[in-house]
């Protein structure tokens, strides 16, 4: 193997890991604020990947349109799901089992409800760019460009959300102390509602990006998740930065397992990676103990 | 879950026995034993999930790993080895107790919920893709097909049992004979000194370690002792069937199924789990057009029952004839 088709791995594991990263900093900005563990955030991608597909390829409008639209229309989904369910079960007793059932059963649901609606098809969406950027011997297409700056422009987003506006503080605040920030006045039920749909949002934003490579079906969802938290776990659960690192590590480690093994093997590469770290750092690779 | 049972529960208990023992005096319908065997299965299957999940408060989400590896393990050691299935599937059960063992070291450790349910998760799913990728071994998607049937026997007073396909009837007794063995373990761990130590450290794990319950230790033999009952169910479904594909036996559609039957029934209940069953597969199979709205309704009943019925169908029972507070 030369250095060239190396080192093209190695960045197209960047480009995957930095979808992960979109991925698990979703499931975490849930779990760090809400302890809630959301076993239905891979629909909120397929759902987000159904979204882009329709709005692309039935009603035409162009993929900077239709990406924020996609994106803002899971945004509202994704509230409205806390509204319905995750609200009512967090303030009872024994909340940290039934809200991760009733995500699962949610999960499970929204899956079949989009095997009837949309039927079991592959659907995919065109390149929104074309072209190969060329690097010396290094060659990338510059969809796969596009979704690494896309992912980098979001979480440059998302920091500068969470370091400087009075949401960002308030969710900081209440994934610190939720009755102390209740105290101060923060209003914690509607800092839930937006943590769950700016999750859902970044679940749609990487389904959108991926569509053109990765087509849409109804059960698009279930890796996802299942990568989701490998990247949290690596990242330590409930951690921001640690889902951005952990999916960018994920995506090289399945980069180089898959050319030492073979792309079947993937998954297997990136779970049993997840429970070696669980066995030697259960707080995440980044995070202290 | 230590008082001594009431008649009422002895009743209870005696009185489902004899309908079951009495079912097939009633109906010998090929179709009906069918679905009653399936029930008891995942009755098994469900009860030692409740094992760990309603009684030990360990919440996992990868429990059909376990299934799978008795159901997979028991039928190839009894196609390459020879062995015989009655010897097997309680290997099945051992392998599926050791790989319970294996993952449940780590998690088990950490006192974490989301850890617990997000590495049962991965594991079963790395089970998955591995009984689906070694097709030289397991045949893959493709199914393992001619899995060995159980020997027949003479037993004193019925003469020759046999199990071929056509026996459902001797299906039928041998699962209610697995069921009731089950679930004697299940009963007699729940009331000993280490099912109260169990229930303890359920309800609050640093008050039950201060009072000596060693957390570490208990969970492993609560897991492993979990996933040796699931391995057993898996092995038996495989010399029932005779037949396993990854989807069936490993599928995370299986864990969906156990897991609306514990909640349907009652989560932390010893008989629950077995209602549920029962419950939800007779009623899956009286809705054979529906099938295509099956998993769309697990999934919906799983959320109704978490919001609104948290104890399972009991909870209208209390809702519409209260009962004066047990103490």
């Amino acid at each position: 193997m030369n250095l060239a088709i190396f080192l093209e791995q190695i960045l197209n594991g960047l480009i995957s890991g930095s979808m992960y990263a979109l991925i698990g900093s979703g499931i975490a900005l849930v779990y760090g604020t809400m302890r809630v563990l959301n076993l239905a955030h891979g629909e909120f991608y397929m759902l987000g990947g159904y979204f882009t597909f329709y709005l692309i390829v039935q009603f035409g409008l162009p993929f900077w349109a239709a990406i924020p639209l996609a994106v803002a229309l899971a945004f509202l989904l994704g509230v409205l799901i806390q509204k319905l369910t995750i609200e009512y079960l967090i303030v009872r007793d024994n909340w940290v089992f039934t809200t991760i059932a009733a995500t699962l059963g949610l999960s499970i649901v929204l899956q079949n409800a989009a095997l009837l609606i949309f039927g079991e098809r592959f659907n995919s969406v065109p390149y929104y760019v074309s072209g190969v950027m060329v690097l010396g011997d290094i060659r990338l297409p510059w969809q796969r460009v596009l979704i690494f700056v896309v992912a980098l422009v979001t979480i440059a987003f998302m920091t500068w959300l969470l370091k400087y506006t009075r949401i960002g503080w308030s969710i900081r605040a209440t994934s610190q102390d939720r009755d102390a920030a209740e105290v101060v006045g923060i209003p914690v039920r509607r800092v839930y509602m937006i943590c769950f749909g700016l999750a859902a949002a970044l679940g749609a934003l990487a389904a959108a990006m991926l569509a053109p490579i990765n087509a849409i079906n109804p059960w698009a969802g279930i890796p996802i998740l299942l990568k989701g938290f490998v990247v949290v776990i690596l990242g330590g659960l409930g951690s921001f930065p640690g889902a951005i690192a952990g999916g960018l590590l994920l995506g090289v480690v399945e980069a180089v397992g898959v050319q030492l093994t073979s792309s079947e093997w993937r998954d297997v590469i990136s779970f049993t990676l997840m429970i070696a770290v669980i066995w030697w750092r259960p707080w995440g690779l980044f995070g202290k103990k | 879950m230590f008082k001594p049972f009431t008649l009422q529960a002895r009743l209870g208990m005696a009185g489902a026995l004899l309908a079951m023992l009495l079912l097939p005096a009633v109906t010998a319908d090929p179709y009906v034993m069918h679905v009653m065997v399936l029930a008891m299965i995942f009755g098994i299957f469900a009860s030692a999930w409740n094992l760990v999940t309603g009684f030990a408060g360990l919440k996992t989400f990868g429990h059909h790993a376990f299934f799978g590896l008795g159901a997979y393990g028991s039928a190839l050691l009894a196609m390459h080895l020879g062995l015989s299935p009655w010897l097997t599937i309680w290997l099945g059960g051992l392998i599926a107790a050791a790989a319970g063992l294996l993952i449940g070291t780590p998690i088990l450790r950490i006192r974490s919920m989301p850890h617990v349910a997000i590495v049962t998760l991965g594991f079963a799913e790395i089970v998955r893709i591995c009984v689906a990728n070694l097709s030289g071994l397991t045949r893959g998607e493709m199914g393992l097909w001619g899995i060995p049937q159980f020997e027949g026997l003479t037993l004193p007073y019925f003469g020759k049992v046999s199990f071929t396909p056509a026996d459902k009837v001797s299906f039928y007794y041998l699962a209610l004979a697995l069921t009731v063995l089950m679930l004697f373990v299940i009963v007699r761990l729940m009331r000993s000194k280490t099912g109260l130590a169990m229930l303890a450290m359920r309800d609050g794990e640093d008050a039950a370690e201060s009072l000596g319950v060693n957390l570490t230790r208990m969970k492993l033999m609560v897991f492993g002792l979990s996933a040796f009952i699931v391995g057993i169910a898996g092995a038996f479904y495989a010399h029932y069937l005779s037949i396993l594909t990854p989807a069936s036996a490993v599928g995370v559609d299986l864990m969906i199924s156990i897991i609306a039957m514990v909640l349907v029934g009652g989560l932390g209940t010893i008989s629950g789990p077995l209602v549920g069953a029962v419950v939800l597969t007779v009623l899956i199979e009286a809705m054979r057009d529906l099938e295509n709205y099956r998993l769309l309704g697990y999934g919906a009943l799983i959320v109704v029952i978490v919001m609104f019925l948290p104890k399972g169908l009991v909870t209208l029972r209390d809702r519409f004839f209260p009962r004066p507070q047990e103490t």
